[in-house]
């Protein structure tokens, strides 16, 4: 059985690795064929932390790959590092196609991700996305391993609301990830029937977040929705920790991107974050898990359909239970947490079952159901 | 800045007006993906066209008789898929009420930006047309209002015949027009309480 060394339970069942071969039909595959595929992740820039985290899982399962002689080809890694830059993106996306690269793991931010679409169409290529994102895409040459909104926003607001009540802070970066999470969790608390008290950007990599504080210090809020990415995220974090230690004001921050490979950076000023994703609690977190399950599901997939296989076949052909794609929407089925970073680690408060991917939050749950409905912490 | 109200797109109905064609199934594909039903018609609308949330038609081969409404007549957002660019087909097509455009080729794009700018665009165009009727009835009152007023007026200053015209509309609950034209068919203010 290709693949089966997995250490971590509670990634099993979001990403779950699972059985199954790699398959006895080689397809005429020689034993000794390489198989390149691309990695395109910051190794520096401002949110570098959360590409070594799915660097660090392509590349395990690259390993698994590679280490396991059911598979009839070996996985040949090229990397590129467009280094926090969105604009070296598109240009690096094509250099690995040209390198022999059919299939890219990459990109954390959607500004970078929607910079290579182009180039990913005008090239034929995949890219296999390993990150939560902010919904309304269904691109047919991106696989979505990670969460969009319905599985990340929704339960996440939906087990806060009743709990911290009516009136929410929403932070965010920049660009679409921030605009778009914050656009949707304002819908969603004034369907609720609660109120937006202040909704505040960064730029990517800013850490000056002065003015958020001083605005959360004058309203405070019952709960902040923090969007932010990477440094400008630690600065906004590490300040409202000492609002909390120096003035005795505790505001629970509620996160869709935040796993395991950030507590380190975080220290301290992790307690108590709330977040929301596909798995917590084991390793080195879901997008580690996520690019593991991208790497390892594609190198099963093709294994069956074929290493030139077109997507909608490798998407088609089984890959051991490693990670359930929906074919008409290219997103993963996943299930959804909601956990507490308590004692430097997260604890599980909620869980949501896999349920079947809602890019376009078309089949959301309605909100004017929470009026009124206050929950106990 | 008008707000936007996403409509609710999970499980509305959507049809698309075209012969078969890759672009309709790169259409039905990001319907689909979005969450919609989609099925396809041609040569032209069949009847449970009627019960669409949203409409997609061809340009290019397209013209009135495809359709179970007279053009500009659509019952919801229509989207239009143009592929030849001649002044004669975008004629046609907004002549039909498009709400919305896509260009053909159809690819992996542009299906939801469509939905939102189309439902956005037949829901203005709604209330426009609903405030633009009620503008023409109340125009169209102007003379009779005139002519009550001057009944009314017979004896007195023309400001109190206007205030006493708006008394008897509010007393029948009855806009000013309908109230003017009560008291000219009555041909005069004799009749100062509403008939029982």
């Amino acid at each position: 059985m290709p693949g089966m060394a997995r250490t971590a339970a509670a990634h099993r069942a979001a990403f779950p690795g699972g059985g199954g071969g790699a398959g006895r039909v080689a397809l005429g595959v020689s034993l000794a064929q390489r198989i390149r595929i691309g990695l395109l992740l910051s190794r520096s820039g401002s949110y570098a932390i959360l590409s070594a985290a799915c660097r660090s899982g392509a590349l395990r399962a690259v390993e698994e790959v590679n280490a396991d002689p059911a598979f009839p080809f070996a996985l040949d890694p090229v990397e590129r590092d467009p280094a926090g830059e969105s604009d070296a993106y598109a240009p690096l996306c094509a250099e690995l196609v040209s390198q022999g690269a059919r299939h890219i793991l990459g990109c954390v931010t959607s500004w970078s991700r929607k910079e290579v679409i182009p180039t990913l169409e005008r090239l034929g290529a995949v890219l296999w996305y390993p990150c939560p994102y902010e919904g309304f895409e269904a691109s047919s040459q991106v696989v979505y391993v990670h969460a969009c909104p319905s599985r990340h926003l929704v339960p996440l607001l939906a087990w806060a609301l009743p709990r911290f009540g009516a009136r929410g802070y929403l932070t965010g970066s920049n660009y679409i990830w921030g605009w778009e999470v914050n656009r949707v969790a304002r819908d969603l608390i004034q369907e609720a029937g609660e109120t937006v008290l202040g909704e505040r950007y960064l730029p990517l990599g800013d850490c000056d977040a002065g003015r958020m504080l001083a605005e959360i210090r004058a309203t405070r809020p019952g709960f902040v929705l923090n969007n932010l990415v990477g440094a400008s995220s630690y600065a906004f974090l590490a300040a409202m920790a000492r609002l909390r230690e120096e003035e005795g004001l505790a505001i629970p921050v509620l996160s869709c991107n935040l796993t395991e490979c950030e507590l380190p950076t975080l220290g301290a000023a992790a307690e108590g974050l709330i977040a929301a994703g596909p798995s917590f609690g084991e390793g080195n977190g879901s997008l580690e898990a996520a690019a593991h399950a991208a790497v390892l599901s594609l190198a099963r997939r093709m294994a069956t359909a074929g290493p030139e296989a077109p997507l909608d076949a490798l998407l088609a052909a089984p890959d051991g239970g490693a990670l359930e794609i929906d074919p008409a929407t290219h997103h993963a089925t996943l299930p959804a947490l909601v956990a507490r970073v308590e004692g430097g680690a997260f604890r599980v408060l909620e869980r949501q079952e896999a349920r079947p991917p809602d890019p376009y939050l078309a089949r959301r749950p309605s909100f004017a159901a929470a009026r009124l409905r206050a929950v106990a912490p | 800045m008008r707000s936007l109200r996403t409509p609710s797109l999970g499980g509305a109905r959507a049809v698309i007006l075209h012969r078969p064609h890759p672009t309709v199934e790169a259409l039905t594909r990001q319907l689909a993906a979005i969450g919609l039903q989609a099925e396809a018609h041609w040569p032209d609308l069949g009847p449970t066209a009627l019960a669409a949330d949203f409409v997609f038609f061809d340009v290019d081969r397209g013209h009135d008789a495809q359709f179970p409404w007279p053009p500009g007549a659509a019952p919801m957002p229509m989207v239009a898929l143009i592929g030849s660019e001649a002044p004669g087909r975008i004629e046609w097509a907004l002549s039909m009420g498009a709400d919305a455009q896509m260009l053909k080729p159809v690819g992996d794009g542009g299906v939801h930006a469509a939905l939102l700018i189309a439902h956005a665009a037949f829901a203005a165009r709604r209330a426009l047309a609903a405030e633009i009727d009620g503008l023409r009835a109340r125009l169209a009152g102007r003379r009779t209002v005139v002519r009550a007023v001057a009944l009314l007026a017979a004896g007195s200053d023309e400001e109190a015949a206007y205030a006493e015209l708006r008394r008897r509309a509010m007393e029948w609950r009855v806009t000013i027009e309908e109230a003017a034209a009560r008291l000219v068919a009555q041909g005069g203010p004799l009749v100062r309480r509403r008939p029982a």
